[in-house]
Order: structure tokens, then sequence, then C-alpha cells
């Protein structure tokens, strides 16, 4: 069977790319790991790859505030990467990735890719690493998370995960189309809506806070006794891009 | 100043102490002299550069000048005298026990031994202080102490990438009542700014911090402790550097500025209230990844044949220790700099971050500065590495430093240093009887500042980047278990998600036990990182250790008796254990003086942190209670002591008696417990230590969501231990046990002939009762009741 391809595409100080290089393998994709300099220098295209990952990390130290530097630098390659989800391509951002895609009008999904959300300062004030309880949205339209139970488990780790959005409207928006694929249990950081991840209206551009790739196998959970299967949730998430590319 | 120094060679005792107290060098006379005779024999004075390369090269931090120096120690009539300490006590054990996995020991920037199976890889591992900087300005002295141990890894062999790091704070007690001198920073201004510092620089480098300790004294209180410890994977085949004649000198990273001049040699100076901040540097940990990130490139290109860290002293140490056995050319006005006002020396010992110093064959320049481009990442082409063993360097043409190698790096003095141990009277009276009741008690002690839960420091953590950390700080369904190690799965590193070889990393620490015995420091230390890794499952039969000592002045002789004591009980434990030193520091002049004078040195501390290989992380054990009807077991005998116990800190309790430590019943213990734990006998397994057997026991059971009923009077104990000692005491080389029913018989029969007894079982009520042989309900409590004081804020 085909390996579809997977960028995962870094910054400086992306921090997170290895594993989720690691995870697209393991879950059957053929996982290439690119510095964005590569595709501002036009030596690489997006429109080359099946799917497209911005991993986890703190991209360019998150100086003026998290994933905002990386964003500007999508800029430059804002028409392939048009392209790239016009054509359905899957598209995922986590943590850092998912405050770059927002921070780029990425999502929530809208016309003029302006930016109408933003991840916000945590309540609490600082970074903030610990397992949380995540509800699944099983009526949202993402291709990331089907299959999943209703109820998860995922670590978090992020100083700046509150979402927000401009306006109600935008919210609102979100909530009638389903687009809020995940939402926390016990709400970490003030986000509107308990909102943990989103995706466009046609479930190929998602982005969340928590990490999928630190629960990819069931060693990876605090409580170990649960240990019985290999494979755990966050799998899923690469299994499922990886089965809708092919 | 000028005057004197262009008459160097010929100023008498008081104006070169006058000479080195304005300059900031903390050379001693002797070191002086010594500098003056190398300039009357080249008939010359010597520039601010060279004096200033000399005082870097010599200083404590550089030179470990004290702790390999000569040492006369008197003990009562008996005198015993050292050469070098160090190597008489520590290094002897590394070389005695002679273990084939060790592959590079105290030479490189960190210890190196064998990793995984298949020969391809090696484990890296290196803990350091960063004390001074800290105590005066926290946040800054931590990032850098972070950023530094970091780039230790990233210099040892080829270069390492650091997939875990560690720290252990020892603080004043943030209720602390002790009136401060002028300047000195609060506990809590301290703890605040080091937490916030090792987080933000450890989360920005993608490294999980995810194994350390808290200890809070009032010893600490003018004089924080912060060490800090990273551990790396580095391929086997690239373990070992050589510099040859020829290559360039290529530095990559920060560029270069006056943050951080004389960083070295100020650790070598008791802090006084007008120390200079500016010793402090400057951190920003986005270049330090970009330098990491084109490091491992170059490495796996193999664009370059050695590279070493800037550290303390600068371009002057990384230059000067590549150079050591070749010689250099350097052409300061090459650097990157980022102040112009700068001089010539400064620039030779700034200490700016994140720089790292290559020496790269010429052919492979253009690759290597392609790959910095790629990366955004700043270098220079500061000179080139000799032949004829001379360190020049010039600015503009002009002579800045040209001294000869076999005087800069063997023409130190030393001297002989008096060490005398005068130990404190010891009461072994039994414990006096209080009126609070045991369960009172227990409470007090799971809310003591130094066993309570250290949730808000470690969430702020990421404790999990790189997606490997298998054994996380906090373990059980609901994250509440405090475990005793890290176990590390490095699937970043090796980027093989189908190998499971890991290791675990765990550590020792006990100030209160040190200022009774030192020796017994070392021992306990030891013995409790050893148990930590077992807790884990770790193969402790293959353990690895570091010691990072920190003290205050070594001038006074009590300070080095205490040393002498506590680097032979290393060399006991290291013995014992067959565990070697492969690595380790340490940091003197831990000592403050205030206005009138007065001196506060901290209690002589040793850490101890250890490594070992996990074979399958899969099977590594958490120390939660699993399930209920499982017996749990006590291994180890409880003895009787109190000495150094928190139950002595909240109760003093009259007994300051410390138990003696077999080594070798505790070894053999241990490795019939880890075969029993390979075997799949075992469902939990946790250390017993601060608190003692009730808050081991209190911890197993609300780790998870049961209780248990335990009656420790049927284990194994000394004859006429009080029931105090049983339930608090902190006797070492115990464990708690949780055995698989179905499995009971198979663990008795492998433990049959050691001391490990019954102690209870598993209850599913979610509440703990420790009774006594006689049925007296000693604890009876609810596992939230605990739980509620365990999980006071720190911050």
């Amino acid at each position: 069977m085909k390996r579809p391809k997977a960028l995962i595409l870094r910054g400086s100080a992306t921090n997170c790319d290895i594993e989720t290089a690691n995870a697209f393998a393991y879950a059957g994709a053929c996982s290439d790991l690119a510095h964005i300099n590569e595709f501002l220098s036009g030596k690489k295209s997006v429109l080359d790859y099946d799917i497209l990952a911005f991993p986890g990390g703190f991209s360019y130290g998150d100086d003026i505030s998290a994933g905002k530097i990386f964003s500007v630098k999508l800029e430059k390659i804002a028409a392939g990467l048009e392209k790239f989800i016009k054509d359905k391509r899957p598209v995922i951002g986590i943590c850092n990735g998912f405050q770059i895609m927002v921070k780029a009008g990425l999502l929530p999904q809208n016309k003029g890719r302006a930016r109408t959300a933003t991840l916000f300062t945590n309540d609490c004030g600082h970074f903030l690493a610990k397992w949380i309880k995540l509800k699944v949205n099983t009526k949202s339209p993402c291709i990331f998370t089907r299959g999943l139970p209703s109820e998860i488990e995922l670590p978090m780790a992020h100083g700046e995960g509150k979402f927000i959005t401009r306006d109600s409207k935008t919210l609102a928006t979100i909530l009638k189309n389903n687009l809020h694929v995940l939402t926390y249990a016990d709400n970490p950081n003030g986000s509107m809506a308990d909102i943990a991840g989103i995706c466009c209206v046609c479930g190929t551009v998602f982005g969340l806070m928590p990490h999928p790739e630190r629960n990819f196998f069931s060693w990876q959970h605090p409580d170990r006794k649960k240990v019985k299967e290999a494979l755990a949730v966050g799998y899923q998430f690469f299994k499922n891009a990886v089965e809708y590319v092919r | 100043m000028e005057l004197l120094l262009s008459k160097f060679s010929t100023l008498n005792h008081k104006q070169l102490a006058a000479l080195d107290k304005k300059y900031g060098w903390s050379l001693n006379l002797l070191e002086l002299e010594a500098a003056q005779r190398y300039f009357k024999k080249l008939k010359r004075e010597p520039t601010r550069g060279e004096l200033e390369t000399i005082a870097q090269t010599w200083s404590e931090h550089c030179k470990h000048k004290t702790f390999s120096g000569p040492v006369k120690f008197r003990s009562g009539r008996k005198v015993k005298r050292y050469k070098n300490l160090f190597k008489e006590t520590i290094v002897k054990a590394t070389r005695r026990l002679n273990k084939q996995w060790c592959l590079s020991v105290f030479k490189d920037n960190a210890g190196v031994v064998e990793f995984g199976a298949g020969g391809k890889w090696a484990l890296a591992f290196k803990a350091e202080t960063h004390n001074h900087p800290c105590a005066l300005e926290p946040y800054g002295g931590a990032e850098t102490g972070v950023g530094g141990v970091v780039r230790d890894i990233m210099g040892v062999g080829l270069g390492a990438k650091p997939v875990l790091n560690t720290d252990i704070f020892c603080f004043g007690r943030l209720d602390s009542k002790m009136k401060l001198p002028k300047n000195a920073l609060g506990a809590r201004r301290i703890f605040d700014g080091v937490v916030e510092g090792v987080r933000d620089y450890g989360n920005r480098m993608g490294i999980p911090t995810a194994a350390g300790a808290v200890v809070f004294d009032d010893g600490y209180a003018l004089n924080p402790l912060v060490f800090v410890g990273c551990a790396g994977i580095i391929p086997r085949d690239k373990i070992h550097k050589k510099v040859s004649p020829g290559e360039l000198i290529v530095v990559i990273g920060g560029s270069t500025g006056r943050d951080g001049i004389h960083g070295a040699t100020f650790s070598s100076a008791n802090i006084a209230e007008d120390t200079s901040n500016s010793a402090v540097q400057i951190g920003h940990a986005l270049n330090e990844k970009k330098a990491l990130d084109v490091l491992l490139k170059a490495r796996d290109k193999n664009l370059y044949s050695a590279v070493t860290d800037c550290g303390a002293g600068g371009f002057s140490s990384a230059i000067g220790e590549l150079a050591s056995e070749c010689g250099a050319i350097v052409e300061l006005e090459k650097a990157e700099l980022k102040d112009t006002a700068i001089e010539p020396w400064e620039i030779w010992v700034s200490e700016s971050q994140e720089r790292m110093v290559f020496a790269v064959p010429p052919k492979n320049l253009k690759r290597l500065a392609e790959i910095a481009d790629g990366e955004n990442c700043g270098y220079c082409v500061l000179g080139r590495f000799t032949g004829d063993n001379k360190l020049r360097v010039t600015f503009k043409g002009e002579s800045v430093v040209a001294l000869d190698n076999a005087f800069l790096h063997g023409g130190i003095p030393n001297y002989e240093k008096n060490a005398v141990f005068l130990s404190p009277a010891t009461c072994n009276l039994p414990p006096k009887k209080i009126k609070k009741p045991y369960h009172q008690v227990l409470k007090s002690i799971l809310s003591h500042p130094n066993v309570c839960s250290r949730r808000s420091i470690v969430s702020q953590y990421d404790h999990e980047v790189q997606g490997g950390t298998v054994v996380k700080p906090f373990v059980g369904p609901g994250q509440n278990g405090p475990s005793d190690a890290a176990v590390i799965w490095p699937q970043a590193a090796t980027g093989d998600m189908k190998d499971f070889s890991g290791f675990a990393a765990a550590h020792g620490i006990n100030p209160a036990v040190g200022r009774i015995n030192p020796y017994l420091m070392a021992l306990y230390a030891a013995d409790e990182a050893v148990r930590n890794l077992l807790c884990v499952g770790a193969d402790i039969t293959r353990t690895a250790l570091l010691d990072n000592f920190c003290a205050g002045s070594p001038k006074d002789p009590q300070v080095m008796g205490g040393l002498v004591l506590a680097a032979e009980g290393c060399y006991a434990a290291a013995m014992g254990y067959g565990a070697p030193f492969i690595s380790g520091k340490d940091s003197f002049y831990n000592q403050s003086t205030d206005a009138a004078g007065r001196q506060y040195p901290v209690p002589l501390t040793l850490l101890i942190s250890a490594v070992a290989p996990v074979e399958d992380i899969r099977k590594s054990f958490s120390m939660n209670l699993k399930r209920p009807g499982n017996p749990i077991y006590l291994a180890g005998t409880a003895r009787k002591g109190m000495g150094g116990s928190i139950y002595n800190e909240l109760y003093p309790s009259g007994n300051n008696a410390l138990s003696g430590l077999d080594i070798k019943d505790s070894f053999k213990l241990y490795k019939a417990l880890l075969s029993a734990m390979r075997s799949g006998y075992v469902m939990a397994a946790h250390d017993i230590s601060d608190g003692g057997f009730a808050a081991a026991a209190a911890e197993m059971a609300f780790g998870g969501d049961f209780g248990a009923d335990l009656c420790p009077e049927l284990c194994f104990a000394e004859s006429g231990i009080s029931e105090t000692e049983l339930l608090f005491g902190e006797s070492p080389s115990r464990l708690l046990l949780e055995v698989d029913k179905k499995s009971e018989s198979d663990f008795l029969s492998l433990v049959s002939s050691l001391q490990v007894a019954k102690a209870g079982y598993v209850n599913n009520r979610a509440e703990l009762i420790i009774i006594n042989a006689r049925g007296k309900e000693l604890v009876k409590e609810k596992n939230a009741g605990l739980l509620a004081c365990w999980e006071r804020d720190l911050l």
C-alpha cells in the first residue's frame, strides 16, 4: 500500500517534531522533518506532501506571543497552503502548532484567513503540564478523531492555551457546526466553551492544545495498571489521517 | 592599578593581594607568585588578558583545586594525608570497579556509559551547580544553570542529544524567621525565581524536566543550592574527540557581550554585600536550541572532530581546553559581538551564553555554514588550532595572550589543606513520648515542606516533551503518587519506536544526616538513590553515580573534615553497590558574610544522582497500590535512631542517633527484589525515606484508589525499637512492596533467606490503618484526608 508523505514542518525551537514524525511513521506515513526555511527559499513545496503537521514546542522562543513569528513566516507560502487545504489534504496543529494555525488565521476557518480567535495566557498565569480528561464531540466532522470513544485522556503542556474568539458569532459558528472537536472535562486554562481543539467544516484542518503523540502507546500513561493494549488513543489521530489519505 | 600591572613581577604580597582584589581574580598568593615567576622567566610583564586567562583556568570552578588537592585529615590522634582527595576516594572506586560498561569517566564534560542493546548508543550524564548566580539573581542564575549543563551534554564527545533534565534545590524555609543581612534575597523570591528560570529554559529547549527534589533548611537561606542535571543519548562511535593542528576554531550560537565577566572566579569567593551581579550571565534558550539543532545535524554528517561548550571562563576555558594538547591562534576581532564597548580581554573571558566551539577541518567549513544558515544560527571562525603548544590570542594584530600550555595547564601550585571533624554529641535514648496522636503526627509530616507534594513546581515543567517519560513525577489514576525515579524512553533521540531500551534516573540527598555524620550522609544518599532506581524496576547492578558536593569555605578545617568523611563514604558506597562514579562536581565558598562580618556557610551537602538501565520500559513499575487483597511486604530492617528525621524537626525527640548501614546486606536484598520484580511477582514498590514507614505507606495509598491495613511491628526490626521509630524513623535500606496475591508463594521462595516480612494487605476502602502487634490502632485515616495534608501548595 502507498505510504502517504507527511510533512512535519518545524522552525527554530519547535521541539515536539521528532516524536510527531515518529508517530506518523509508526501509523504508516513516510515522515519528512523539514525547516520552514526550506519552503521560504523555494527549495521545497508543501504541495509535494499528503499530510501537513505543525508540531508542538516554542517556535522562535514564543517571542511576542506563542506561535506568532512562525505564523508570520507562513504568509510567504500562503498560496501553497491554501491549495493544500482546498485539496482537503489533512492538516494538524498540536499545541504550539495549533497556536501557529490560529495566529495565521487557518483556524477558526474563515474566507479571508483573518484572525478571528487567539490562544491566550492560561488563567493560572503560567505554563501547566498535566494529564487531563477530554470530551470528544462525536458529531464533529473531524477526520482525525474518527472512531474515538466519547471521553479520552491526553497530557497538556502549555502556557498560552486559553481559546478566545474575537466575537460571539465566531464561537456560535464553531458550536453550531460541531467544529469544537475536543472540549476539556475540567477546564484547565479558561478556554471559551471549554474548547481544547477545533476543526474546519470539512474536518481536514484540525488544531488542538493537548498532545496525542504523548499518549500514543499505553505505557506513556501515568496509571500503569491500565496497560493492556500496546496502542493508546493518541495513535488513532495519526492512523486516521494516514487512512484518510489512502 | 594599571601601574601595578606594568610592574607585576616585582610586586610584594600586599600589592599582589590588592591587585587580585581589585580585578576579582580570586587567585591566592601562591598562585600569584607562580605567575610572577613565570613572567620573570619570560623577561616581560603580563597583559591583563594573560592574568585573566590564568585566573579563569586556575579557578575553583574550572580546576577543582580543593577537592583534587592535598589534605591533612586529623581525627583524634590519627592523621591521614591525601595527595589528591578526589582521586584517592571517588575516582579510586571507579578505577577499582573497572566496569566495562563505563565508556568515558571524569575526563569529558559528562560521564558516558553504555546504553541499550546492540552497542549502538551510549548515555551521558552530568550534574552541575549554579549556586552563586542563583543567590544574586535567581531567575537568570537558574536559566543559565540549565543552559550550562545542557551544553555540557551537547559538548560531551562529539555531542549528545539531551533527553532528561533534573533539578534539585536547597532553599531557606519559606516561613523562615531568620533575620537576613541587607541586600540578601528572601527565600520566597529565590524559590519563585529559580523555579521560573528552570521552567522557562528547560521548556523552551524541549527537554523534559522529570526528576528532582527540594530541600528546605534555613542553612540555605543566604546561599541557595541549585543543582541542575542533564542526561543525553549519543552514538557509541561518537564519544571521543580529537583536535588536529590546522583545524579551524568555529564558534556557533549566541554572540559575545559583557555579561558574565568573572563568573568562574566569582565562584571561588564568598558572597559579600557588595558582590556585583554583572557576574551573572543572561540566558536565551532559543539560541541554545538553534545551536543544538545545528550541532546534531553537523555531528551526523561528521563535519567536525571536536566540540566543547563555552561555560565558565568563556572562550579562554573552551578554546584553552580544546587546545591544551596542541595550541591555538585566536583572532578576537572575528568574534560575533553584542556589545561594541567590550575590551579584547573581556571578549576572551566573557561567559555570554549559548556558544559552542568546534574544531572543523577547513574543507568542511562550507557545509557547516550551510547548516547554521539553514537554522538561522550565528557562527564565526575565530582562528585555528596549531601544533606548537602555545596559546596565542590577538585583537587586530595586538597580542592579548601568549602563554605556554605547560604553564597554563600544569603550573598551578597547590597547598595542603587542614581537615578535622568534631562530631556533634549524639544521644540514643528512646524518643520522648509526645501527647499528639500518631495520625496527627503523620498528617503534620505529610504537610512538612520537605515531604509534601511538589506538584505546583513539577506541573510548570514540560516533563513529557519528547514523548518518552514513561515513569513520570506523578503516577497513578489521579496522578497523586510521587514517583521514586523517572524512567525515560529516548525515542526522540534514537528515532526507533520498536527499541524499548530506557533508563531510570534518581537522587539521594540528606543534609540533615550530614550535620550529624558526613560519612553516613554519603552512604544514605547512595543507598536512597539505588533504592529509588530499584522501585521503578531499573537494573541496579549497573548503576552509575554522580557526586555533587557543596560546602562553605575550604579554608575552614571543619568544612574540609566533613568533606573528607563524605568522600570516604562515597568510596565505600560505590564499592558496596558496585556503582562507579562517572562524573562529579564540587562547589565551595557557599558562604555569606554580613556587614558585621558574621559568616553563614551552608551545611555540607552531597547530592548523589544515579542512572541505571531499564531493559524494557514497558515493564517499569509505579509506586501506587494496584489491587485490593494483595499482600504488602516490608523489605529491610527498621533500626533505632531518629537522627536527621523529619519527625525530629517537628517534635524534637531527644534522640539524634543514626543507624549504620550494612551495604552488603542491603545490596543482596535489592538484587533479590529486582529478580522478584522481573519475574512479575511485584505490583508496586516504594522506598521508605522522609517521614518513615507511615509516610511511605500513605503515599502508596493515596497514589492509587486503595488503602492498606498494616502492622509494621510484625516485620524485621532491631530489638527494643520504639513505636515512634517504627512509624516515623528513617533508617535506610527499607522498601514497601505490593506483591501479586497469585505469586505470593513464588515471591516468598525468592526472598526466604532475606529480611522481608508481610506488613499487611491492600484494602478497597481507600483508608490507611496501622496497628501494633496487640491490635491497637495507631493510625486510621482516609486517603482523602492524608492527600489533603500532602497536597499543600508551595508556590
